[in-house]
């Protein structure tokens, strides 16, 4: 059986505009989105993972523009689409949870407050039934006494309740698709386990497809059906979780698994990749990561190598075609 | 075994809310007793707010201590003066988690790594300064030619290794590191930890590593410690600490730790604390998968040698 995608990016630009140039951030990004998969889009500060989650909602800083591709929800496009519809779909059909939850929510308004409105604003219902919701999506979301704490504002909450409200709300509406931008970064391990299990158990249970966006590869690793790494604005290598962690083909991806610390034995030294991620808008010729990769051809400095595909997986790397 | 730190029944309690109704007491530190010898790095590992950087502001005199003695290389830092303290400080640095926010814009490199030699007097002659300092920034493998530039010409991994090197200025014997790498990139962070290591040993520093992640500690340190609001529930050699832990928080920490290839456990760790803990029980009880809530087991106990825990729920076979 076929199954459709929910989410289709073609060939996705985001630039941004600095003294009339175009500093072009995130480039060349294609992907699909299959409805229940999680998709961990990896990289480093500067790569464009979170450029890359807000243009999806339309919601990018007025200085950057989606300058090329399209981003098709079962089949419309939302670059083109009215910004009337496009606040309908934002929510109720894709909604994003952020990584710093103390920082997302409103801290003048009590939780209950909040949630309320955002049922409210997407669906015709009484402040009493919307009440009752709220109470319900709390209690999915594990937090005890949720009646109770309706009334309670943001700053009674831990860090890791907030996150659980953040996400009872991007929940509210049982949307298709949830981007979750770093959301455990902000948070103690302890918590994120918790977190990281919410989010897979809700995912599970309501058949969503998840973008997970993440600078931490052991996190990918343990939540994601699909890995896409970016670097220097650039998908770097795309593949199923289990390929790609046991057997990364690109030399960045290599070298980040490679660099990780293990905690199953000391090592003396730690293989770490030299050199320094490209600042975020700046474009080399070739391969945004010739300058540290150590299998680096003078092709590598000239031409940037294009994506293709090796078996399930796809590489943008000139090197392993002749593996 | 010569100790560099040595700390002993240390309290700290911040007060505050004395305008309003009445104040409000804090305690952050509890009994903490802890020894960093003399060329060993000592880690030690919490979740926020459990401590661990009050320890750091306590150890380099930023806060007093409630109760309890703190030494450094033998001397009691609430006690001494102001003078001893400055003498003390050649003795001990600290290097912050954010690089961006512990250099001042405005200085150059070489303006940043003078001002720890123009305070203590060291290296007055300018040729001599200049070579000085680029053979610093050799050694935290950064270009000599780099003195002249400002903090924002470099990225974090960059401005890390330059307050490793403020840090290096008046060769201290005790480095105390309060999440370096944290704030840094993946692919730096090996590159840091590596520089952090090679300078450990070259220079025969002790180090505190303060640091939440337990990954990056397993790499770096010869000790732990475990800290958990405010006590030290576990400390013991790394080796032994990762592969016996005995205390149940260690053990969930552990457990929680994400890792390349371990897929999602089925059952999830028990939720944050609840309810406010008995008096007087252990302050993790209200967690603890094992403990009741009134669990009173808090006093540090020499399990196996040197393996200090304060709990008695111990896991199978790891009796006394």
């Amino acid at each position: 059986m076929v199954v459709s995608p929910v989410l289709q990016v073609c060939d996705l630009q985001v630039s941004f505009m600095m003294q009339k140039r175009a500093y072009p951030v995130l480039r060349e990004l294609s992907y699909n989105l299959l409805p229940g998969r999680i998709l961990a889009v990896v990289g480093e500060s500067g790569s464009g993972k979170t450029v890359h989650a807000l243009s999806l909602l339309g919601l990018l800083p007025p200085a950057a523009h989606v300058s090329r591709g399209k981003i098709l929800y079962r089949d419309t496009d939302l670059l083109t689409m009215p910004r009337a519809r496009l606040r309908d779909v934002r929510g109720s059909k894709i909604s994003m949870i952020f990584q710093d939850p103390s920082a997302s929510l409103n801290p003048v308004l009590t939780v209950g407050e909040q949630l309320i409105e955002t049922l409210r604003a997407h669906k015709p219902m009484s402040k009493q039934q919307a009440r009752e919701e709220a109470v319900r999506l709390l209690e999915k979301v594990g937090i005890a006494d949720a009646p109770a704490r309706l009334s309670a504002y943001p700053f009674e909450f831990s860090g890791g309740m907030c996150q659980r409200v953040m996400i009872a709300m991007a929940l509210a509406l049982s949307p298709d698709i949830l981007i979750a931008d770093e959301p455990t970064t902000a948070l103690d391990v302890t918590i994120q386990a918790q977190i990281l299990h919410l989010i897979r158990e809700l995912q599970q249970k309501e058949k969503m497809a998840v973008i997970f966006i993440t600078h931490n590869l052991a996190l990918a690793s343990e939540i994601a059906d699909e890995v896409l790494v970016l670097y220097g604005g650039l998908c770097m290598e795309q593949a199923p979780a289990k390929d790609l962690f046991e057997d990364p083909h690109h030399p960045y991806t290599k070298g980040l698994l490679a660099s990780l610390v293990s905690m199953d034995r000391r090592v003396e030294r730690l293989p770490a990749i030299a050199g320094q991620p490209p600042m975020a808008g700046e474009i080399t010729k070739g391969c945004p990561f010739a300058s540290r990769c150590p299998q680096a051809q003078e092709k590598c400095r000239q031409q940037l190598p294009p994506l293709t595909q090796q078996g399930i997986r796809m590489v943008r790397c000139f090197e392993e075609k002749t593996l | 075994m010569n100790a560099a730190i040595e700390i002993q029944h240390l309290y700290k309690t911040y007060s505050r809310g004395q305008w309003f109704g009445g104040g409000h007491e804090t305690p952050v530190l509890k009994d903490v007793s802890l020894v960093l010898p003399a060329n060993r790095v000592l880690g030690l590992v919490g979740e926020s707010g459990c401590g661990k950087s009050t320890l750091c502001k306590v150890l380099l005199g930023i806060e007093k201590p409630t109760s309890g003695t703190v030494l450094v290389e033998n001397q009691n830092v609430a006690k001494i003066s102001k003078t001893q303290f400055k003498n003390l400080r050649r003795v001990m640095q600290v290097v912050y988690q954010d690089p961006y926010s512990s250099l001042d814009p405005r200085m150059t490199v070489r303006q940043l790594l003078s001002e720890p030699l123009d305070i203590h007097g060291l290296y007055p002659q300018k040729t001599a300064r200049t070579k000085f300092l680029k053979e610093l920034l050799s050694a935290v493998g950064l270009a000599p030619n780099y003195l002249e530039r400002y903090p924002h010409e470099f990225s974090g991994g960059q401005r890390q290794r330059i307050s490793i090197a403020r840090a290096l200025t008046l060769d201290p014997k005790i480095l105390i590191a309060d999440e370096p790498v944290s704030a840094l990139d993946v692919s730096v962070q090996a590159q840091i930890l590596n520089l952090l290591r090679d300078i450990s040993r070259a220079r025969k520093l002790a180090m505190l590593f303060v640091t939440h992640d337990f990954a990056v500690a397993r790499f770096l340190c010869d000790d732990i410690a475990v800290m958990y609001q405010g006590r030290i529930v576990e400390k013991a050699p790394a080796q032994e600490l990762f592969t016996h832990p005995l205390h149940p928080y260690t053990r969930m920490l552990l457990a929680a730790v994400p890792q390349v290839g371990k897929k999602m456990r089925g059952a999830s760790t028990p939720a944050a604390a609840c309810g406010p803990n008995t008096e007087g029980a252990c302050s993790f009880a209200s967690r603890c998968p094992q403990a009741g809530s009134a669990c009173r087991q808090t006093q540090l106990q020499e399990i196996t040698p040197q393996h200090w825990c304060a709990c008695s729920h111990l896991p199978e076979g790891e009796n006394k």
